[in-house]
């Protein structure tokens, strides 16, 4: 018997083992899905619950605020609007798991449409300025004049534009400066618009640059942590950008401030 | 008269709330649970505004409009209730024929102002 011959069933032998193996496998990742799916499913049917009563909690607060049921006293209002602002909050983050759940259970989809991107940011920046000023912080604005207008989705350019100003100026102590600059692409030939959105904060060390973009990251997640997010608002702007056909990236020190940036490509009519 | 309102929500505590606001400030307000006890309407003249919840137990709140209107009973005006007030459900109800659309939870004043403009 030649060598070769012996050494054919040992070869059978190790064939029918990696098949066994990769069977093995394939059950695992099938297993794996299905709790994904279940823990999804979950985070959906949770926020649906949780948002219902909470609707209910915050519109008899805004009765009793508006006077609907009489005159309240100057101390009764410093506690209703207490319940109004931590109600509005909460729902805030109850929306984003449940926007989070949909999109991790059906795949999104674009709703497009043409607008122009200094609206968008107009829109965005208006609405942080007042929380800006309160925490002492600049805000500047700046959107080159030669943008074409955009095709895209937006509602979700809005929803990433917020969630990176929204960090910006939560990351950033009093005395800072946030701001949102766009542009178009570095060079002339360039099919895509660049948006940045920084900030002179606290900024983000190296090795976290990846990380905060995965879901319900954050860079300090201890129970005694002063911010009080969830970890799913770059999580959803990167699935955004992404879908546009964009990148999102951040470029930052820690102790030196933070730089969101992401590309969105000019598409033409179809 | 007292100007009626045909509140469509499944949730008891939303629709409780809406209701104290509504009553209060003097409306009369019937509530319904679901697409077909709000399509049932008993009366034979419509209610003057109908603030609809998009997500009932029997389907789709859009289905309530169509559904009254078989009757002849088109509410003067249809104002919508949603969870997230995004650009595809905004056109969504807009084509159904509602006249406008609220995020949830309706800002109070807002809601008064829009069916004070409605009933007059
Ligand atoms: N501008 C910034 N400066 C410093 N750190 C930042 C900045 N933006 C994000 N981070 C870090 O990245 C983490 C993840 O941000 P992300 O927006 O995904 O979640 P979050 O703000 O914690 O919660 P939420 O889901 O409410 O947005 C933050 O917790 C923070 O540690
Ligand atoms: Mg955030």
């Amino acid at each position: 018997m030649s060598s070769a011959e012996a050494a054919r069933p040992v070869v059978a032998d190790r064939i029918e083992r990696l098949e066994a193996e990769v069977l093995d496998a394939q059950r695992i990742i099938g297993e794996l899905r299905d709790r994904d799916t279940l823990k999804t499913q979950f985070l959906s049917n949770i926020s649906h619950d949780l948002r219902t009563p909470l609707t209910a909690i915050i519109t008899h607060a805004e009765i009793l605020r508006d006077g609907i049921l009489g005159d309240v006293t100057a101390r009764q209002m410093e506690s209703i609007s207490v319940i109004i602002t931590g109600g509005r909050q909460l729902l805030d983050m109850i929306t984003e798991i449940l926007m989070h759940a949909r999109d991790s259970s059906e795949p999104l989809t674009l709703v497009e449409s043409e607008f122009s991107l200094l609206d968008v940011v107009e829109q965005v920046t208006a609405l942080n300025e007042s929380l800006a000023a309160r925490k002492g912080l600049g805000l500047e604005r700046r959107v080159s004049t030669d943008l074409p207008p955009m095709r895209g989705d937006r509602d979700k350019i809005i929803h990433v534009l917020t969630n990176l100003l929204g960090n910006a100026v939560e990351f950033t102590p009093a005395g800072g400066r946030v701001w949102v600059h766009a542009c178009h692409g570095p060079e002339p030939s360039d099919e895509l618009v660049l948006i940045e959105v920084g900030d002179t904060g606290r900024g983000i060390a190296e090795d976290h640059h990846e990380l905060i973009f995965r879901e319900f990251a954050q860079v300090d997640a201890s129970a005694s942590r002063v911010h009080h997010g969830i970890g799913l608002g770059l999580t959803i702007a990167r699935r955004f950008v992404e879908l546009h056909g964009g990148r999102i990236w951040v470029e930052s020190q820690l102790g030196r401030g933070s730089r969101f940036f992401f590309t969105l490509p000019v598409r033409h009519r179809a | 008269m007292t100007a009626r309102i045909l509140l469509v929500e499944d949730s008891a505590l939303i629709s409780g709330a809406l209701r104290v606001l509504l009553e209060a400030s003097g409306y009369d307000v019937t509530v319904a649970a679901t697409a077909s006890e709000a399509i049932a309407w008993p009366d034979g003249s419509p209610p003057d505004v109908m603030l609809l919840d998009l997500t009932l137990p029997d389907g789709d709140g859009l289905t309530v409009i169509g559904g009254l209107a078989a009757r002849g009973l088109r509410p003067r005006a249809t104002l919508a209730m949603t969870g997230h007030g995004d650009t595809a459900t905004r056109e969504r109800c807009a084509s159904a024929g509602c006249d406008a659309v609220l995020v949830k939870p309706v800002p109070v004043k807002e809601l008064l102002q829009i069916v004070s403009d409605r009933v007059v």
